[in-house]
């Protein structure tokens, strides 16, 4: 993984027409559990992101995460935890039915 | 019925308990945990009998009380009250006293469960004025949504993974719905589905009404009681897509204990997965209480959700009664929709192979003693999965338009020529 960029967090701004806020389940590999994932995620990313549940044990990580920020790149931040191995769900979880 | 609610009381998150209003939501908004239909179950006590039930047209609206309309249904009136058919010929085979299937084969308009679940999610939306309903779906509910919208002169849109094969799409579009094909991979598309689901102010069966649809599962089980002589089988095998129709059904038992309608007995909620796609199933097995997503390959598409909503809800209904999950191969699902058809005349969707052959594993493994009455919820059409076993049914044996060829092959079969 590579090594986060030195940058300072950035600010929480009030929610604009821009701002917008989504929510997912994140399934963590064990692989994952012990790499500060969410944290290397505020460094990459304009995003402010708060966790509502988490289950953590050895086999799997589960984080229930409310991302705010511009759809562009909250769109750009689900695809880079997808490339880190991290599951990325809707709150909803399958909202494709058979 | 109560003017302005009926009988329902609020909406519940079933993580943390509080309580919202009746409105098209689904998730709390404190731990987003999913919400509940909560009834006021002490006034339907007084009017919900069985004699008031048997009364009533036969209909999965005679339990009305105990669904989620504030007033009476206005889609769907046909739905439900499908044969409970007792299944002797399939009970030989597997080893087991009393069998007996529920069958939505031949649910109506659609020919799986699903209408029931869908017409409760449309009355209610017409209830809280939407004028469009909309599903994310790669068969059954699609088709159910596009049907029972149609009926009711609701705009239905239908959102489908671009890929989708031919025939299922032509079972939506034939109703004129606007069927929408997503191009990208299962992931991405889940999550669009769930933005627009949230952007626009449309019924969502599944998403925003999700609370009330989840609840039409429910008239399975009060069928299966009341059509058993106001009783619960010892054991009720059910197919795990999302968890949902499982955990619905033991609360259909468990509202029905409530109401004295049957007697508090002991009965056991049993799960079947696709061994293709098994995240439920490989958890109970592992007597772990929460479960891993998984890739779905299987020929199952109905149960093909490889991170299931309603999962840990599922596994916790099974430990609390005391059932069992097991899996199947895609050659076990279509030996188990064979069986069915062979034994009993019944053409099942591949869930209903899985049902099936599930079933015939925990018979053998003891889990459903032989002794024991079961229960098998069989959930959609075969007609609708034909690919899944064409190829897989033998051919038909062809002669020439000769009464002397005929007669070989009755010879073959063992078959003696009548003689003129």
């Amino acid at each position: 993984m590579p090594a986060p960029r030195k940058k300072q967090a950035p600010q929480r701004k009030t929610p604009n027409s821009a701002q917008e806020s989504r929510r997912f389940w994140l399934t963590y590999p064990p692989k994952l559990i012990q790499s500060p994932v969410i944290w290397e995620l505020a460094q990459k990313f304009e995003v402010v992101s708060n966790i509502r549940q988490a289950s953590v044990s050895d086999v799997l990580g589960i984080l229930c995460l409310e991302l705010e920020g511009r759809r562009s790149v909250i769109k750009k931040a689900v695809r880079w935890l997808e490339k880190q191995g991290v599951s990325v769900e809707p709150v909803e979880i399958n909202v494709i039915e058979s | 019925m109560q003017a302005t609610n009926g009988f329902m009381k609020a909406l519940k998150c079933r993580e943390c308990g509080r309580e919202y209003p009746l409105t098209a939501t689904h998730v709390c908004e404190f731990d987003f945990g999913p919400l509940e239909v909560v009834y006021d179950y002490a006034t339907i006590k007084k009017s919900l009998t069985r004699e008031a039930i048997q009364r009533r047209e036969q209909t999965m609206w005679r339990y009305r009380e105990l669904l989620p309309v504030a007033k009476e249904p206005t889609v769907g009136f046909q739905v439900g009250y499908t044969p409970l058919v007792r299944a002797d010929r399939l009970a030989e085979r597997l080893g087991v006293r009393e069998l007996w299937i529920k069958n939505d084969t031949v649910n109506y308009p659609t020919l799986s469960f699903k209408d029931r679940v869908v017409s409760v999610a449309l009355s209610r939306a017409r209830e809280l004025g939407f004028t469009t309903v909309a599903c994310a779906s790669t068969g059954n509910l699609a088709n159910s949504v596009a049907a029972n919208a149609a009926a009711a002169g609701l705009r239905a849109y239908v959102f489908i993974p671009a890929d989708l094969e031919q025939g299922k799409i032509v079972n939506s579009l034939i109703y004129g719905a606007q069927v929408i094909g997503i191009k990208g991979h299962y992931d991405e598309v889940n999550r669009l589905c769930a933005e627009i689901a949230g952007k626009y102010g449309w019924a969502f069966v599944n998403v925003n009404m999700r609370p009330y649809y989840a609840e039409g599962s429910k008239s399975m089980g009060f069928e299966i009681a009341e059509q058993l002589g106001w009783k619960l089988p010892d054991h009720t095998v059910i197919p795990m897509a999302s968890g949902s129709l499982l955990t619905k059904i033991h609360k259909s038992y468990q509202e029905f204990i409530k109401l004295g309608l049957v007697s508090s007995a002991d009965y056991k909620v049993h799960g079947a997965q696709a061994t293709g796609c098994n995240p439920i199933s490989s958890a109970q097995k592992a007597g772990l209480d929460f479960f891993k997503p998984v890739k779905p390959n299987t020929i199952a598409k109905s149960l093909a959700i490889g991170t299931p909503a309603d999962g840990f809800y599922a596994l916790k209904v099974m430990r609390e009664t005391g059932g069992a999950a097991e899996d199947v191969t895609d050659a076990e699902i279509r030996d188990g929709i064979k069986l069915l058809a062979e034994t009993e005349g019944i053409f099942a969707e591949t869930a209903g192979g899985v049902t099936a052959a599930v079933a015939k594993k925990l018979i053998a493994s003891g889990k459903i003693p032989a002794k024991d009455s079961v229960v098998l919820c069989i959930t959609g059409n075969g007609l609708k999965t034909l690919d899944a076993v064409v190829g897989h049914t033998g051919v038909p044996r062809e002669i020439r338009p000769s009464l002397r060829e005929f007669e070989a092959l009755l010879t073959v079969d063992d078959i003696a020529p009548v003689n003129a």
